[in-house]
C-alpha cells in the first residue's frame, strides 16, 4: 500500500514499506547518504545488525527514494530510528510523513507507545512531530554519544503505558539482548 | 593476490586489505559507500547510481583497519575490464589509497586474461590517470550525473598462466581473485564422485 499525502513540486510523496531486496536496499542508500556520507558515521555503527529484526519505512518521490525510517518491535513499544530524509529534499515534512506511517503503523499492530532516542540537539524536531521526552531533562550516553529516550502516544486517547525501555538493551544487537555485555558503541576505539 | 595487505604491526599505520567483494554483506558495504559518495556527497539520483549493472559486475572492496572504505565496480567487456564508480569514503581520504587501488584492479584484471583498462576519468583525475599509464582513447569528451568525462584505456601485462580454455578445469573453479590458490571445490574433490542424479539420468533414458 502507497499513501500519498503532499508534494514536492507537484510530485507526490508516498511512503511505503520494504517488502524485496531493492526495497531494503534503497532504505540502506538514503541511510547511506545522510549518514554516511554526510554525517561520516562509520559504516559498521550505522549497520548495526538490526535491520534484519525490523521494519523499514521508505518516503518516495515519484520512483526516487528520498527518506527512511527503521522501526523496530519491543513488546510494550515500537523504537523509530535512523530517520533519515536525502539533503535537497529536506524542508518539506517528508520526516514527519515518515513518522505518521510509522504510527498508523503501530496502530494497526494494537502498540500504543512510539519510542526513539535522538540527539540532545534534535529534541526541538521531536516535539514538534508530537513526542515528549520519556523523563523530563534526562539524558544518558549511548557510547560516545549524549542522547534523550523520547515517547509519542499511538493514539492520545489512550493513556501512555509504563515502559520500560534501557538505552544499553534497546541499542544492543537483537541476537546478543540478553547478554550482560556493554551494547555496541559503548566502547570508543 | 586476493588480499594485499600493507602490514607493518609494529607501527601505528593502518592496516589496508583489498578484496573481491564474494558475500552479501560485502555487497551491501559496496552498496553503502558508493551511497554515501555519490548521494549524500554528489547528490546523484539513486536510480542513475544503481543503474542496473551491479549484478553483471565484479566489485572490489578495500577495508581500512578492517573498516570498509572504498570500493570499485569492474565490468568485463570483449577484450577490456572497465573500471568504474570508484570511490573512497572521505574520512579515508588523505590515505593515498586511490593508485594502489587502481593498481590492484588493473592486476586484478590482467590475471584474468584482459589486456586493457578502460575507465572514464572525471576530468580532475585525467592527470593521475595519464601517471598511472592510463591514455585518452580519443579527445571526445562526454558528460553524465553531472560531471565531464573522458574515456581512457591503458594496457595490461597478461601473465602468461592467465585463463584459457586449457587452463586446469579446477583453477577456473577458484575465487576470481585468488586464482593462485586451492579453493573450496578443490576440497570437495576428496568426497570423490557420487553423481547423485545418475538415477534421475537413467529414468530419463528408459
Amino acid at each position: 500500500m502507497r499513501t500519498g499525502v503532499q508534494a514536492i513540486d507537484g510530485v507526490p510523496v508516498t511512503t511505503r514499506l520494504a517488502m524485496k531486496m531493492e526495497d531494503s536496499l534503497q532504505a540502506f542508500a538514503v541511510r547511506a547518504a545522510c549518514f554516511i556520507g554526510e554525517l561520516e558515521v562509520p559504516f559498521s555503527e550505522e549497520f548495526d545488525g538490526h535491520d534484519y529484526g525490523a521494519t523499514h519505512v521508505i518516503a518516495y518521490i515519484g520512483d526516487e527514494p528520498i527518506g527512511t525510517v527503521r522501526v523496530r518491535w519491543f513488546k510494550s513499544f515500537a523504537m523509530c530510528e535512523r530517520l533519515a530524509v536525502m539533503q535537497r529534499f529536506r524542508g518539506h515534512n517528508v520526516g514527519s510523513l515518515l513518522l505518521e506511517r510509522c504510527r498508523k503503523l503501530a496502530e494497526s499492530r494494537g502498540c500504543n507507545m512510539l519510542y526513539t532516542q535522538v540527539l540532545p540537539s534534535d529534541t526541538g524536531y521531536w516535539q514538534k512531530q508530537g513526542w515528549r521526552r520519556l523523563v523530563p531533562e534526562e539524558m544518558s550516553r549511548a557510547g560516545h554519544k549524549p542522547i534523550v529516550a523520547m515517547v509519542k502516544q499511538v493514539d492520545p486517547s489512550k493513556p501512555l503505558p509504563e515502559v520500560e525501555a534501557p538505552e544499553s538493551v534497546v541499542l544492543r544487537r537483537e541476537p546478543t539482548l540478553d547478554s550482560s555485555g556493554m551494547p555496541v558503541g559503548a566502547v570508543t576505539n | 593476490m586476493a588480499v594485499q595487505t600493507t602490514t607493518d604491526r609494529m607501527s601505528n599505520r593502518p592496516v589496508v586489505t583489498i578484496k573481491l567483494a564474494s558475500t552479501s554483506d560485502e555487497l551491501l558495504q559496496c552498496y553503502a559507500l558508493r551511497a554515501a559518495v555519490f548521494m549524500g556527497e554528489q547528490q546523484c539520483p539513486y536510480w542513475e547510481e544503481f543503474d542496473g549493472n551491479d549484478y553483471s559486475a565484479s566489485h572490489l572492496m578495500l577495508y581500512v583497519d578492517g573498516e570498509p572504505a572504498a570500493s570499485m565496480r569492474v565490468r568485463w567487456f570483449q577484450g577490456f575490464a572497465k573500471l568504474e564508480r570508484a570511490i573512497i569514503l572521505k574520512r579515508y581520504r588523505s590515505l593515498g589509497l586511490f593508485v594502489p587501488f587502481v593498481e590492484w584492479a588493473r592486476d586484478f584484471a590482467a590475471k584474468k586474461g584482459y589486456p586493457k583498462a578502460y575507465l572514464h576519468g572525471q576530468k580532475r583525475l585525467w592527470e593521475i590517470f595519464e601517471r598511472q599509464g592510463f591514455r585518452k582513447v580519443n579527445d571526445a569528451p562526454f558528460h553524465f550525473s553531472d560531471h565531464e568525462y573522458g574515456a581512457f584505456a591503458a594496457d595490461l601485462d597478461v601473465p602468461e598462466d592467465a585463463p584459457s580454455v586449457f587452463t586446469d578445469p579446477m583453477v577456473l573453479n577458484r575465487p576470481e581473485d585468488q586464482l593462485d590458490r586451492a579453493g573450496i571445490l578443490e576440497k570437495s574433490m576428496e568426497r570423490g564422485a557420487s553423481n547423485p542424479h545418475a538415477e534421475w539420468a537413467d529414468r530419463r533414458h528408459h
